[in-house]
């Protein structure tokens, strides 16, 4: 049973609606795919900021600001998102539902409007982009790329990360590069931008108290810009060829060091085993009667965070602490020690029935959350596997204590990365 | 006595009860969430170190950071703690301090009654040992480390220094180092006894329940407890000037941008209640006019590349203390902060338009709509906004209520360059 309904557009644009009378809301998501490409990722980081500067309706930034305020304090935003070797270029529209608002009827319309507007009829100058605000947004997208290191904790998972991807697609960072950044103009961001807007496959969510067809029909009517051949975003590659572990120590002026564990599983999230390493995942570090929290935290006081997370569609697991520098040895050995354990099956019936019950119960609460129930959508469509909460239920049910020991035998540690005061 | 509350607006209906020795509960029904969630909260936060119940002899004085502290230790108990019998329920539990409450809470979407007796059961049962106090230490050491290489973190308390001159708010939540080394079981035991007695404290429970079943299951609770009436509590501030501490604070961290923040401290002050959320909603309108996306200063400096779009402005209103805060990143945090003057002084020559009010009252109309998506966000702000004796479900009525010459003569008195201070952080490689 889905809980949405697909239909693709004549252009080829994917439209999927939720319907709910659940919210105060209608959320609409627009997804653009992109392979995750050392030279195409930045100029796609950047164009959503170019395309804000202004539309052939709405001229200037503040014009288009005005014009979102006015429905009554509408929000559009844009992120970048990276799913495995994929870059996303997601659109956020937050829209109050009509029936809240005794003088309007249409904000859906008007706000799809407005989305269709700022992708498809940008403003130019003669036929390109205008030079200025290329060259501003060039200058704030540089911050952007530089700005990663003021969130410590952030910094230092990408860090590991990158040094154990360092031959594969996955270490490009999602905002791209300085060295890409400098080569773009104008001309060059204005051709991308229409090949961008050709090629890319696009997915369209919308999820709130809705009439399906309505919808369906809306959309056709607004969507209609012409797209050409879509690129297909080729798989990630999973599968790699286990390794020496490496360590990597970074100096930097910081109060607390950070000490981050990268690990390869081998299973994406279509994979009929990811149940079982979702089990694994979070009897070691998920939540606070996690065998990370428990020893690392509650047992030996060595840090505030420590935990376990899964990177969904490469394959990866990351371990990450924020601890006293000269504890380095006795943290790490700890983490060891928990991660082996697991190995040799030494985990309790209570750590199996008490994380099975807590996720059961983030699954269910996903459905209160609009922005879950989507992304858990993208999730299905990009592993070409859409599971629902009562997939997601009967698979977790399914998972045995063999299996969870099966999966910790396949985990393997890459690389131990540590973030330390520098030599002052 | 269950009152019911009817807000046809929102479509919402929230449940009151007065439970004796004085234990407010609210409970609001969410049909079609999956999730329930309930909060148990005390009037108690970083600020209350100095306090005196009414009809005992001796002034109280507790190391910074004690609140906080107490969260921590109060999921503590003799056979082990409360996280763990949350996950043998499979719910979800967790705690916060701020600057003038803590707040307990926990999620589930089953066993739900028994997540609420456990809820009320660990808040109401402290237990605390001389080791496990010590042991936390460690673990909260971390957290204030973690806390020091945040940039945000930091530039947000050294503005509230520069603003403040004696006021505890000027004080970071957790404490320091050096003041939780001074915590001891006797002084947990000492506030718990003050601050959670059901007299101080709120609960706020949503989502899809029966509210009379919930509010009966509460009461029984509460009465098995057998409470004894507790004087008033006298929370003592010391006398805060209403002069600024300094104009100016920085520090150097490793950054990549330079970060300013700048801080108007109020004058008006003294009082809660439906005055104080309208004052709250008022000042936050008119910053968002001076300041928002849409405003002609956000836009003049995004031009300039003086700001990004993370730039921020916001209000928070207390009795005792409030402030606006207004800033983000930029390249030249001297400049941006003389064209930030410039842009208040042209703002209040001008002053806030018919049209324009209009306008900025209908987003934050929509803005306050929206957030009723979410359980926390409503059980989070509720029982907050209750301590102020301020019913939070008459924002829309307020916001509807309010006046264009309200939020002109806030654009005059509030963004007054005599009680204006800023605080930069630096990059650590800058060349200054």
């Amino acid at each position: 049973m889905a809980i949405f309904k697909h239909k693709r557009l004549e252009n080829g644009i994917n439209v999927y609606i939720h319907p709910t009378a659940k919210f105060k809301t209608i959320l609409v998501q627009l997804f653009f795919h992109r392979q995750l490409l050392n030279d195409e990722v930045t100029q796609s980081a950047l164009l959503p900021a170019i395309l804000q500067r202004g539309t052939g309706t709405y001229p200037t930034r503040q014009k288009l600001a005005l014009r979102l305020e006015e429905l009554y304090g509408t929000e559009l935003m844009s992120e970048v998102i990276k799913k495995g070797e994929r870059q996303l270029i997601c659109y956020t529209m937050d829209l109050v539902h009509d029936q809240f608002l005794p003088e309007e009827h249409q904000l859906l319309r008007k706000g799809l409007e407005i989305l269709h507007d700022l992708l498809t009829n940008p403003l130019l100058a003669g036929d390109t982009f205008k030079a200025d605000y290329v060259e501003q947004e060039k200058e704030q997208h540089e911050k952007v790329i530089n700005g990663l290191i003021n969130d410590k904790i952030a910094y230092s998972v990408e860090r590991c990360l990158q040094e154990m991807c360092a031959e594969e697609p996955f270490s490009v960072f999602k905002y791209g590069s300085l060295e890409q950044l400098g080569k773009l103009d104008a001309t060059s961001l204005f051709q991308f931008y229409q090949t961008f807007l050709q090629e890319s496959p696009v997915d369209l969510h919308i999820i709130g108290d809705l009439n399906v067809e309505e919808t369906f029909a809306l959309v056709q009517k607004i969507f209609t810009y012409q797209r050409g051949t879509e690129k297909k975003v080729p798989p990630t590659k999973v599968a790699v060829q286990p390794r020496e572990v490496s360590y990597i120590r970074d100096e930097m002026d910081v109060s607390q060091g950070k000490l981050v564990l990268g690990y390869r599983t081998g299973l994406h999230y279509g994979d009929d085993d990811y149940a079982a390493l979702v089990m694994y995942n979070g009897i070691l570090g998920t939540f606070p009667h996690s065998k990370l929290f428990q020893n690392v935290r509650e047992k030996a006081s060595l840090a505030y965070y420590t935990y376990s997370r899964l990177e969904k569609h490469k394959g990866l697991m990351v371990i990450s602490s924020g601890i006293e520098t000269n504890n380095y040895e006795r943290t790490l050995e700890i983490i060891n020690q928990q991660v082996s354990d697991m190995q040799k099956g030494e985990f309790s019936q209570a750590d199996v029935d008490n994380t099975r019950s807590g996720l059961r119960n983030q699954y269910l609460v996903e459905e209160d959350h609009p922005g879950a129930l989507i992304n858990r959508t993208v999730d299905g469509i990009l592993a070409e596997r859409v599971f629902d909460t009562k997939d997601l239920l009967a698979r977790l049910n399914a998972v045995t204590r063999d299996d969870i020991v099966r999966i910790a035998e396949k985990i393997a540690l890459d690389t131990v990365y540590f973030l330390t005061k520098g030599g002052v | 006595m269950t009152k019911v509350l009817e807000h046809s607006l929102l479509r919402e209906k929230i449940s009151w009860r007065r439970i004796e020795p004085g234990l407010e509960v609210f409970v609001l029904p969410k049909k079609g969430y999956n999730k329930k969630y309930a909060t148990y909260s005390t009037n108690f936060g970083s600020i209350n170190s100095r306090f005196i119940v009414e009809g005992q002899e001796r002034e109280l004085q507790v190391p910074d950071g004690v609140a906080h502290f107490l969260e921590h230790k109060l999921f503590e108990d003799e056979q082990g703690n409360a996280f763990d019998r949350f996950a043998v329920l499979g719910a979800s539990s967790n705690a916060f301090t701020n600057f003038t409450s803590t707040t307990y809470l926990f999620s589930a979407t089953e066993n739900f009654t028994e997540g609420l007796e456990l809820l009320l059961d660990f808040v109401q049962d402290p237990y605390f040992t001389e080791e496990s106090v010590e042991k936390e230490k460690g673990i909260i050491g971390q957290e204030i480390r973690m806390y020091e290489d945040n940039p945000q973190w930091r530039l947000f308390f050294n503005l509230l220094g520069a603003l403040y001159q004696e006021h505890p708010v000027r004080i970071d939540i957790a404490g320091t180092v050096e003041s939780i080394s001074k915590i001891d079981k006797e002084v947990l035991y000492q506030c718990y006894r003050t601050f959670y007695h059901p007299s101080n404290m709120a609960m706020f429970v949503t989502g899809d329940v029966d509210a009379e079943r919930v509010l009966e299951q509460i009461e029984e609770n509460i009465q098995r407890h057998d409470y004894q009436p507790l004087g008033e509590i006298k929370r003592l501030f010391p006398q805060e000037p209403a002069e600024i501490a300094k104009e100016y604070v920085e520090q150097t961290l490793v950054v990549s941008e330079p970060v300013l923040n700048i801080g108007f401290k109020e004058q008006d002050l003294g009082y809660g209640g439906e005055k104080l959320f309208k004052r709250e909603i008022a000042t936050n309108l008119m910053l968002d006019v001076v300041f928002g996306p849409s405003s002609k200063l956000y836009n003049e400096l995004y031009e300039e590349g003086l700001v990004d779009d993370e730039f921020d402005a916001g209000y928070v209103a207390e009795q005792d203390y409030s402030h606006s805060i207004i800033g983000g990143e930029t390249a030249e945090p001297e400049k941006l902060f003389a064209r930030l003057v410039e842009g208040i002084k042209r703002a209040q020559r001008e002053g806030i338009s018919t049209e324009t009010f209009a306008h900025y009252q209908r987003k934050a109309m929509g803005e306050f709509l929206k957030s009723f998506n979410s359980l926390e966000f409503i059980a989070n702000n509720y029982p907050a906004y209750h301590f102020k004796k301020i019913n939070f479900f008459d924002y829309l009525q307020v916001l509807h209520d309010l006046t264009q010459d309200e939020v002109n003569q806030r654009l005059q008195e509030h963004l007054s360059l005599d009680y204006l201070a800023r605080s930069v952080i630096w990059p650590k490689s800058s060349p200054r």
